[in-house]
């Protein structure tokens, strides 16, 4: 999540009003105060809202939430006058290009601690990590325009930030701390991006590093942005809403010429919005009127179109508009969520109970009944549990997940009671006799369905108490079944049955082997059962299949 | 008084012997000396007798000390091993020099000067040698000897038994002897029998022994009593595999291709893949530019391969969807409680699986006011009075809501999260009415409800937790009353 540092004194310069106010309205916008400090408060925003990762971002949208301006911003770009050429060559590693003059900007400590922080967020945010966008903000009167961006030598060398020394894009990505984080993202193309001016000199290698050439301090005035990446609505939109925030903090936005086209515009785009449509989901009668002033108080230029619509006009860094209702949404924050009155719908509904949740019921009403306390194992498990200490052969069946996390949880249990007989390891200390059960999920191949298991571990438990919950179990869940000889290697052999229903094994009981109960560290017999609830009558077929 | 047989058979043999330890009062009535100090105690309760309690030391050689005792402590055999004055290199050839040398030197019974070991002549026996002469003695030589680790302490309690004179009154006045009976035989109940037998009484002092009914598990309960609530509600159930496709568990639900959800750091990808269902060029569309909607999309590219490998669900909304595809007609209202799955690395506050509750409403008419009054009525039920909303985020709801309910001691929490499906997500399957939707981590209802630190006790449960949680509590008393 993106978590934005805002500066009081900087915020309350840009909003024109005391911090109080600010903070107490600001979570009403859509965002989490997390944590309030003395010169400054720590905010989350939402993902969709990228243009809320800056205080001048922040800072526009509450001067109109405040009601202090409404109204869509308006942003004046020029042309520098600066080209900016892309080679062909990079089409397939990182084809997409943004840029954008600044003049004429102060940057200090706040502003520059924004701006950064923006860059930082948008990397995540809209960046996926850099991959899909990376930006660059170079200091322009340290470099001679035009500007190309080329597919470059990976043996080309230059300083890279925060160096005193030139090194080839190769060693960067094997000794800059930004080249390792990022390297991933380029190093398996033949050559690489790179960004240089009429003398050939570099301003940066994206996605990985500037160069120390022009770097930004508090003395630069003029910047070159530089967006690169491989989508170009993502691309865009980034220029747009750095763009827009330097523009805030006090700069002139020039357009750059890229292959025929003056970039940024900085243009907002034109939706016709209903009225009656966003009523009628909001539950809250708005005429265009109404709906105007509100989405003003969003930014978003607003007025009547005919007796029903409403002319919006969408500002550019406003990336999240995709929909209608996405401008629906806004007004209904303008309205405000504490104003809407919560009501229930007048349509009459039966609820019913999920037949296969039914039978769990029933399962666990019967499990108390006989005795036995009910706990509720992970599903994820290994296969050392399921089957090396169970001493079961491994199942083909068995569902491995492809990244685990750790050795504890590398498949999805193909059974219960590998884990109950675990969780008796985790209680040795706990007084006896210990009868546990649960009942839940498993799968097999690609299959989810219901399984129980019971377990009863004391000194006098045997095979004789296993049979008689599993008889128990099946007369009352009406299964109608024969015990056959079970070849379970997990039992003691002689001590050991599978439960036969309408031709199929549907379940296994018996003393568990002595070996495993060494395996668990367990020190008295147990008796257990398992039962596949598929045998269950009315157990639903074939839900649980992809 | 109603005195137990036992407590009379001792009252009467002390009534004889005033006085005496257990061992003795036993032999007088055939009977253990443990059984005596638990009859006696129970006399004690009633002011007939006395119980004194005595921890008994006796100290006892060990091995070693016991060869001391006969031959000397080895300062002291060391000393008598020489005359004036001997060189300190004869000295140490001795076989006790190790411990004796020293001693020596400390007790102040020898000098050394220019390598030469001279008695100085105060060499009285000490406190340590009296002791070990005689144990009985005591005295501070004993913890000397201790500390040598020559004797070693046995702690002995020892009772002694007296009757009060309320005790010797009540025998005075004769004891009634007859034999009580404790568990009733079929015999003595049809019988008759039971007229006249002495039924002996039992003690509400003596707690009675803690057995544990089987139960259901105390997070159980909680899910049962959310499921009941919803079932009142007039929801429906619906239920569904662990296993999906991304195509269901992502892209119907119009979460982008490159969305950082969809990376194999936060989800569990599984090898298996299952063809795309039948319109889901669709979704497609809907992900490439909008389809027939006013929506943008999402642009870039759309890839069939990625919406057909399998994953474990990360959201029982990919059920949800399902149902919506396979029931398009108004009014539908339904909810599921089910295990999904993140990949986050496991601890106090994080798992890579629990339990999400989801509901949906789709009908005719329903408004945002709706969605707020459906969850306003559950959490209500739950037994939360205070909710409030604020704006929230979810890739597939607009406009979206983040309830919070009010906790005394907490404040705010955040209680899941809620909206109405976009209609990228719903326009595909030609259902045209809005849904209401909102799910809600059960986990953390629980951590408040259970009063727990770590999520890990929910699943790798201490099986006393099971035990000692009544199974009922305040908040489903509240909600039991209605």
């Amino acid at each position: 999540m993106a978590v934005i540092t805002l500066h009081y004194r900087y915020l309350e310069r840009l909003v024109g009003c005391d911090r109080a106010t600010i903070l107490e309205r600001l979570p009403m916008i859509g965002s989490d105060i997390e944590r309030i400090d003395e010169d400054h408060v720590d905010v989350e925003f939402f993902p969709s809202r990228p243009d809320l990762f800056s205080v001048e971002g922040v800072a526009r949208a509450m001067r109109g939430f405040l009601g202090l301006e409404t109204g869509l911003p308006e942003y004046r770009v020029t042309p520098s006058g600066i080209s900016f050429s892309v080679d062909p060559g990079l089409a397939s590693i990182r084809p997409y290009l943004g840029t954008a003059v600044i003049r004429g900007i102060t940057l200090d400590e706040e502003s520059i601690l924004s701006l950064m922080g923006l860059q930082e967020a948008l990397h995540w945010a809209l960046g996926r990590g850099r991959s899909k966008v990376a930006i660059g903000i170079h200091d322009l009167d340290r470099v001679t325009p035009p500007f190309r961006y080329i597919a470059e030598e990976r043996t080309r060398a230059f300083v890279p930030l925060d160096y005193d020394r030139e090194m080839t894009m190769e060693e960067i990505l094997d000794e800059h701390p930004k080249g390792r984080a990022y390297a991933a993202i380029v190093r398996d193309f033949p050559r690489f991006p790179l960004i240089v001016d009429a003398c050939n000199q570099v301003l940066s290698f994206p996605p990985i590093i500037n160069g120390e050439l022009t770097r930004v301090t508090a003395e630069s005035r003029n910047l070159l942005l530089d967006t690169t990446g491989t989508d170009e609505r993502a691309v865009m939109t980034a220029v747009n809403i750095i763009c827009t925030a330097l523009a805030d903090a006090g700069g002139t936005i020039e357009s750059v010429l890229v292959s025929g086209s003056h970039i940024p515009t900085l243009a907002p785009s034109t939706r016709v919005v209903s009225a009656r449509e966003c009523s009628s989901l909001l539950g809250v009668e708005f005429t265009p009127a109404e709906l105007s002033l509100l989405l003003q108080k969003m930014r978003f230029g607003a007025e009547p179109a005919g007796d029903d619509g409403v002319r919006v006009t969408v500002p550019c860094y406003r990336a999240d508009i995709m929909h209608d209702w996405d401008i629906f949404e806004d007004a209904a924050i303008a309205f405000g969520y504490e104003n809407f009155r919560a009501e229930l719908p007048p349509t009459f509904t039966i609820g019913q109970a999920h037949p296969v949740m039914a039978i769990a019921s029933m399962v666990r009403s019967l499990g108390t009944g006989l005795g036995y306390q009910e706990v509720i194992p992970f599903t994820l498990t290994s296969e050392r549990v399921m089957y090396q200490k169970m001493q079961r052969p491994y199942a083909p069946e068995t569902l491995g997940v492809l990244h685990p996390i750790s050795e504890e949880n590398t498949i999805v249990r193909t059974a219960i009671l590998p884990l109950l007989i675990e969780m008796l390891q985790f209680n040795r200390h706990r007084e006896l006799p210990q009868r546990l059960f649960a009942v839940g999920d498993v799968v097999e191949g690609l299959e989810t369905f219901h399984k129980s298991a019971f377990v009863s571990l004391h000194p006098a438990a045997d095979f004789s108490e296993a049979y008689a919950v599993a008889d128990a179990l099946c007369r009352e869940l009406s299964i109608p079944y024969t015990a056959g000889k079970s070849g379970d290697p997990a039992f003691i052999e002689g001590r050991r049955g599978c439960l036969v229903a309408n031709g199929r094994t549907v379940g296994t009981f018996g003393e568990i082997h002595p070996a495993v109960l060494n395996a668990f560290e367990l020190e008295h017999p147990v008796a257990a059962v398992e039962i596949d609830l598929r045998a269950v009558p009315g157990y639903p077929s074939g839900q649980g299949t992809p | 008084m109603d005195l137990s047989l036992n407590e009379k058979r001792l009252l009467k043999v002390l009534e004889k012997i005033k006085k005496g330890d257990p061992a003795t009062l036993a032999s007088h009535m055939d009977t253990t000396a443990e059984s005596v100090i638990q009859f006696a105690l129970l006399l004690e309760g009633r002011g007939l007798a006395r119980v004194e309690k005595k921890v008994d030391i006796t100290y006892h050689l060990t091995e070693e000390g016991a060869r001391y005792a006969r031959e000397g402590l080895p300062e002291r055999q060391m000393l008598n091993s020489f005359n004036e004055r001997i060189p300190i290199s004869d000295l140490t050839a001795h076989p006790l020099s190790r411990v004796g040398m020293g001693q020596m030197r400390k007790k102040g019974w020898v000098a050394i000067r220019d390598g030469m070991v001279e008695k100085t002549g105060r060499d009285a026996p000490g406190e340590d040698e009296i002791a070990l002469a005689d144990l009985s003695r005591g005295g501070k030589g004993i913890a000397l000897l201790q500390k040598r680790g020559l004797i070693c302490e046995r702690q002995e309690t020892v009772y002694l038994i007296t009757v009060t004179p309320e005790g010797e009154a009540l025998a005075a006045k004769g004891l009634d002897l007859v034999e009580e009976v404790g568990t009733l035989t079929r015999e003595q109940i049809i019988g008759g029998a039971w007229k006249d037998l002495r039924l002996r009484r039992y003690s509400l002092e003596t707690l009675p022994r803690k057995i544990y009914p089987g139960k259901v598990h105390p997070y159980q309960r909680l899910l049962d009593e959310m499921r009941q609530i919803l079932l009142e509600m007039g929801f429906a159930e619906i239920y569904g595999g662990l296993v999906q496709s991304s195509f269901w568990n992502f892209d119907a639900l119009f979460q982008p291709q490159d969305h950082p959800a969809r990376e194999m750091q936060d989800t569990f990808f599984l090898k298996e893949h299952v063809p795309v269902p039948e319109g889901y060029e669709k979704v497609r569309d809907m992900h490439l530019h909008g389809g027939t909607t006013s929506s943008t999309g999402w642009g870039g590219h759309w890839s069939r391969e990625k919406a057909e490998q399998c994953v474990l669900r990360t959201h029982t909304t990919s059920l949800s969807i399902q149902h919506l595809v396979a029931h398009p007609e108004p009014p539908v209202k339904v909810f599921c409680i089910g295990r999904v799955y993140r990949r986050e690395s496991i601890d106090s506050t994080h798992l890579a699986e629990f339990e999400q509750l989801e509901g949906i409403v789709m009908d005719r008419d329903v408004t945002f006011r709706h969605l707020l009054g459906f969850l306003k009525e559950f959490y209500g039920r739950m037994g939360f009075e205070d909710v409030r909303f604020r704006p929230g985020y979810f890739p597939y709801t607009e406009p979206s809501v983040e309830p919070e309910v009010y906790v005394d001691g907490l404040g705010w929490v955040e209680m899941g999260g809620a909206g109405i499906f976009r209609e990228e997500v719903r326009a595909p399957w030609g259902v045209t009415h809005p849904v209401l939707a909102w799910g809600l981590g059960v986990s953390r209802v629980a951590m408040l409800r259970l009063g727990l630190k770590d999520l890990r006790q929910l699943y790798r449960t201490d099986i006393d937790l099971v035990r000692e949680t009544p199974s009922w509590q305040q908040s489903s008393e509240v909600r039991g009353g209605n």
